[in-house]
């Protein structure tokens, strides 16, 4: 009875007893085992690879943010005197201002595109059965291992006989059917996740299949989608061969064709190269920063269960 | 009416083949080897800069007059990163889409010959106003590296030529005479040297580009100054291998250890902060150079001058302008390329590329003589006082032989893990059968 009315109020007391495997030491300290293993580690044994780690990984960005606001011909290893030169030259006289702008139209529709297509392909996937979903599973992996640049021939007889050579289309094209497998995988994956029998009751309730999933799948697919999405959009905001191939018009280039712009011949502005990482940089930083928390959810999710 | 599963599948197989063929069907358009027409030389064309980016600024500028002196015609100017443009041509070439003039190298010439996207120029320059004001060792260039006799397939427009650049500030605290020798180069190098302090006297490259510059390096202490005995290059012969046994010696000696994998921008960044006494490159480098250290700081001289008492280099791509055998307003096409190969702005461009120039007017004009180092390099090619070894560039395998296939073996050379006359001889078999091929093939 008082299970019952505890599992009612959602207590403790419903649920049934757990043995505590701790040893005694461990059950005064009041932690479960693998707290306790933590918490016996010394700090230093984790810190200390960690800040390792960390200075590896930052020092090649301490250097592209040095030579971005130190003056030409400064050897200092301090970002002072701080100057914007770089920036104002690279973003005004090298036309960054339209490839950041190309860059951002070619990511946000790639992920529109990935995410959508993905999100129809992987329903399929993951609710119905038909003949050659295995094989349909197996293609969209071995599609993986073709790179890029074998496809670009055809990709550019094809774009250029549909009029969209010098179209950002023709990239956002071209980056979302690269992107569509791994995504197709990843986003079957949760679906799979989510109880069918959940979308059979919003059934029962009047429901259509795709107001179904409207209203009760796609809600759960949070993690999933943004793990997509922030794939896609990263993966074509770096990705050089097809806007270099695809773009022959300089209004129209985006900024990793930028940035090897500024690599000439015999000679290289690091200022003006590091000021333009930079720039490519920050959207990329910023997306993992605010979406982070998500991207470790989904990944975990979709990507181990699938 | 009911449509069975299998009818709905057939359907949907049909409409996806039909959809296939006819994008197939489409793609059969005009490639690179498709006949242009002369046009009515108005209207747009196409250029394609090949080393878009840094010259940015003065093809708009060239532009502009250009446009201003022919107000029918409309340039459309595309920068290409150097270092894929060969791949941007190769898939026009393939795929169509290619522009209607475009830079070209004669690194890559020899390629773009054979698949057919240029047309020879011999006769338009024979109308125009570039007739015999064009540099003559800059066409001799142009026109080996075509690989088609004496017909020429781009407008050389300038030149590059090897520097030794030198820190005279350091130079003159070790009491070092300037490196125009080879014994002061290598004293130079040892003497530089603090590996505790993080100075070194040379900085070797051994990533992009190490074979073109380890090649220089050889030829340069041998003395040799023909690539070619017969069909055998000379690149093997015993004084080209322990010429190279000696520079690569510098390697962690008097060079950092990280040099392994040095393309130019990593060589041309440690010598600009400081920490290098001596840096091969070319010409291009200067600007960097004055910027980072200022004009007290530094020298650039032709390479050194080898015990036989002669100064041996290797020949430097020329750059120049191609005009596209698929342009369909040629006409239009060869006015733009006369215009920026005319003596005001070719001159221009060369002296903001800080390069030599192919016109032979503006190879005259006192910017030339006002920094030392495009001076010397510009005598060096024309006085006759350097003899040149001319590089295979119009073979079409140069750039697989000179770059992928054989910068990890150097980058091996360097770490000891092959000797010099295993890495030369390598090399000398490759090019000696790539030679054989394309004479096969009724070249030379």
């Amino acid at each position: 009875m008082t299970a019952a009315l505890a599992e009612k109020n959602g207590t403790d007391a419903a649920r049934p007893p757990v043995r505590d495997h701790r040893t005694p030491a461990a059950h005064r300290r009041g932690k479960p085992g693998r707290e306790r293993a933590f918490d016996d580690v010394p700090r230093w044994q984790i810190y200390v690879p960690l800040g390792i780690y960390l200075v590896f990984t930052l020092i090649p960005f301490y250097w592209m943010f040095l030579f971005a606001v130190r003056p030409a011909g400064s050897t200092s290893l301090v970002p002072w005197p701080m100057t914007g030169e770089h920036f104002s030259k690279v973003w005004n006289e090298r036309s960054f201002a339209v490839f950041f702008q190309n860059s951002m139209i070619v990511g946000v529709c790639t992920l529109v595109c990935t995410t959508l297509v993905a999100l129809a392909g992987g329903y399929a996937l993951a609710r119905f059965n038909f003949r050659i979903k295995n094989g349909f599973m197996l293609a969209l992996l071995c599609s993986q291992f073709i790179p890029g640049a074998l496809m670009l021939v055809p990709l550019f007889e094809i774009f250029k006989n549909l009029q969209m050579i010098n179209s950002l289309g023709s990239v956002v094209i071209a980056e979302t059917v690269f992107q569509l497998p791994l995504s197709i995988i990843l986003i079957s994956g949760f679906i799979k996740n989510v109880p069918v029998t959940l979308e059979e009751a919003a059934w029962v309730d009047g429901c259509s299949r795709f107001r179904a999933f409207c209203a009760v799948v796609l809600p759960l697919l949070r993690p999933g989608l943004i793990a997509v999405g922030s794939f896609a959009f990263v993966h074509s905001w770096n990705h050089f061969l097809f806007a270099l191939m695809f773009l022959s018009e300089q209004d129209k280039q985006t900024i990793p064709v930028g940035l090897n712009t500024l690599i000439g011949a015999d000679s290289v502005d690091l200022g003006a190269l590091a000021a333009g990482g930079v720039i490519a940089a920050v959207p990329v930083v910023i997306v993992f920063a605010f979406i982070q928390k998500w991207l470790i959810t989904g990944f975990s999710a979709g990507a181990v269960k699938g | 009416m009911n449509i069975s599963k299998t009818q709905r599948g057939r359907a949907a197989a049909a409409v996806s083949l039909a959809a296939v063929l006819a994008l197939t069907a489409t793609a059969c358009g005009d490639d690179g080897s498709e006949t242009g027409t002369e046009g009515s030389g108005k209207g747009e064309i196409t250029f394609w800069d090949n080393n878009g980016g840094p010259r940015t600024a003065i093809w708009t500028e060239i532009i502009k007059d250009f446009e201003k002196k022919y107000p029918d015609i409309k340039v459309k100017y595309v920068p290409i990163p150097i270092a894929d443009v060969q791949s941007k041509y190769d898939t026009a070439i393939a795929g169509g889409g290619l522009p209607d003039v475009g830079g070209v190298g004669t690194a890559y010439l020899a390629n773009m010959v054979s698949q057919e996207a240029l047309d020879p120029l011999n006769d338009r320059i024979k109308g125009s106003t570039l007739n015999g004001k064009l540099v003559g060792s800059m066409v001799d260039g142009v026109k080996a590296a075509g690989g088609r006799g004496d017909d020429m397939y781009s407008v050389p427009t300038s030149a590059n030529n090897g520097v030794t650049w030198y820190r005279t500030d350091l130079f003159k605290t070790a009491g070092l005479e300037a490196p125009t020798t080879w014994a002061n180069f290598y004293k130079a190098a040892e003497k530089l040297t603090a590996s505790k302090d993080n100075k070194f006297g040379y900085t070797i490259r051994g990533g992009a580009g190490s074979i073109a510059q380890a090649i220089d390096a050889a030829y340069g202490q041998s003395g040799i100054t023909e690539f070619w005995n017969g069909d055998k290059t000379t690149l093997n012969d015993p004084k080209n291998v322990a010429a190279l046994e000696k520079y690569v010696a510098l390697y962690k000696k008097a060079t950092p250890a990280a040099d392994v994998n040095n393309d130019f921008t990593k060589m041309v960044a440690q010598f600009d902060t400081g920490t290098i006494g001596m840096l091969s490159h070319n010409l291009g480098s200067y600007q960097d150079h004055l910027k980072a250290l200022g004009k007290e700081k530094f020298a650039g001289i032709p390479n050194p001058i080898g015990d036989g008492g002669t100064r041996v280099q290797v020949s430097n791509p020329v750059d120049g302008l191609g005009l596209f055998r698929s342009s369909k307003n040629k006409t239009a096409a060869w006015k733009f390329i006369e215009f920026a190969a005319s003596h005001k702005w070719n001159s221009k461009w060369n002296e903001s590329a800080g390069a030599i120039p192919a016109n032979t007017e503006a190879a005259k004009d006192p910017w030339i003589s006002a920094t030392e180092s495009t001076e010397l390099a510009a005598k060096a090619l024309t006085d006759g006082s350097t003899k040149i070894v001319q590089l295979p560039y119009y073979l079409p395998d140069w750039n697989n032989i000179s770059k992928a296939d054989n910068e990890p073996e150097f980058q091996k050379l360097l770490l000891g893990k092959v000797t010099a006359k295993d890495f030369l001889d390598k090399i000398a078999d490759e090019l000696n059968k790539a030679q054989k091929e394309w004479k096969e093939i009724g070249n030379g």
